[in-house]
C-alpha cells in the first residue's frame, strides 16, 4: 500500500514538473506577452496541481492536505484576477502591443 | 451586503484555520486578517445576485479538472513542439451577462479555460479575448461557456 502511495507521488509530482518545465518554455518560446500568460497560468496550474496532488498521500492527515489544497487554490484565483489584468494592461490602444 | 459580509467572513475565516491551524493564538490574527479580508473583498468585489442550481454547478466543477488537463497538455504540446509555434490571434467577443461583477467573475473563469485569455473591454460593449492557437471556434465557445456558467450560479433569471 505504501508502495502505491510512493509510486503515485512520484509519477504525479514527476508529471507536474513536466508541466512546469513545458510552461517555462512557453514563457522563453511564445511570441507576446498574453501568449506566455497562458504558458505561465494554464500550463503551470496543471504542474502545481499535479504536484499537489502527488503529495495530498503524504500530507500526514486533513490538515496538511487542506493546506496543500488551499495553496493550489489561491494559486489559481490570483493567477484568474491578474492574468486578464495584464494582457488588457499590455494590450494597448489599439489592440496590439 | 450584511449577509453577503457574514458568509465571505466565515469563509476567509475558514481558510486561514486550513492554513494556519486553530491554536487560540494563532486565531486571534486569523480573525483580524479575515476582517481585514472581508473588508477588501467587499470591496473590490460587490455582492452579486446568484441562484445556484446544484445540478448545473456541480457539473461546472466536476469539467473543471479535466479542462484545467486540456488546457495545460495543448500549451505544453505547443510550447515543447520545436515544429509548432502559436499563432495568436485576438479576436472581439460580446459577452450576453451585463457589465457588472458576474461577468467579471466569468471572466475570471474563462482565463482559466483552455485557450482563451480575456483581454479588457473594446468600444462597443465587445471583450478582447486572447486566443492562443488560431481564432476559429473561440466566440462560440466562449459563448458556449458563458451560458453554461449563467446556468450553474442562476444568473440567466
Amino acid at each position: 500500500m505504501s508502495l502505491l502511495a510512493d509510486v503515485f507521488t512520484i509519477v504525479a509530482v514527476l508529471a507536474g514538473l513536466v508541466f512546469f518545465i513545458a510552461g517555462t518554455a512557453g514563457l522563453l518560446r511564445f511570441p507576446d506577452t498574453a501568449s506566455r500568460l497562458h504558458a505561465l497560468t494554464k500550463a503551470d496550474h496543471l504542474g502545481l496541481g499535479l504536484i499537489v496532488l502527488g503529495l495530498l498521500p503524504r500530507a500526514g492527515g486533513m490538515g496538511g492536505a487542506l493546506r496543500l489544497l488551499a495553496i493550489w487554490g489561491l494559486v489559481l484565483v490570483s493567477s484568474a484576477a491578474v492574468g486578464p489584468m495584464v494582457a488588457r494592461l499590455t494590450r494597448g490602444p489599439e489592440g496590439r502591443e | 451586503m450584511a449577509r453577503a459580509a457574514v458568509f465571505r467572513f466565515g469563509l476567509l475565516l475558514l481558510l486561514w484555520v486550513a492554513i494556519a491551524g486553530a491554536e487560540p493564538a494563532d486565531l486571534a490574527v486569523g480573525v483580524v486578517a479575515a476582517m481585514l479580508a472581508t473588508w477588501a473583498s467587499l470591496r473590490l468585489l460587490p455582492p452579486i445576485q446568484v441562484k445556484p442550481r446544484p445540478g448545473d454547478l456541480a457539473l461546472l466543477l466536476l469539467r473543471f479538472p479535466w479542462q484545467a488537463v486540456s488546457a495545460g497538455a495543448e500549451v505544453a504540446r505547443l510550447a515543447l513542439d520545436p515544429r509548432r509555434r502559436p499563432v495568436p490571434a485576438t479576436i472581439a467577443w460580446t459577452p450576453r451577462l451585463p457589465p457588472g461583477g458576474a461577468r467579471d467573475a466569468f471572466l475570471a473563469y474563462a482565463s482559466l479555460l483552455p485557450g482563451t485569455l480575456p483581454a479588457g473591454d473594446l468600444p462597443g460593449g465587445a471583450i478582447a479575448i486572447h486566443a492562443l492557437d488560431g481564432a476559429a471556434g473561440i466566440a462560440d465557445a466562449m459563448s458556449e461557456e458563458e451560458a453554461r456558467f449563467a446556468r450553474a450560479l442562476g444568473l440567466d433569471g
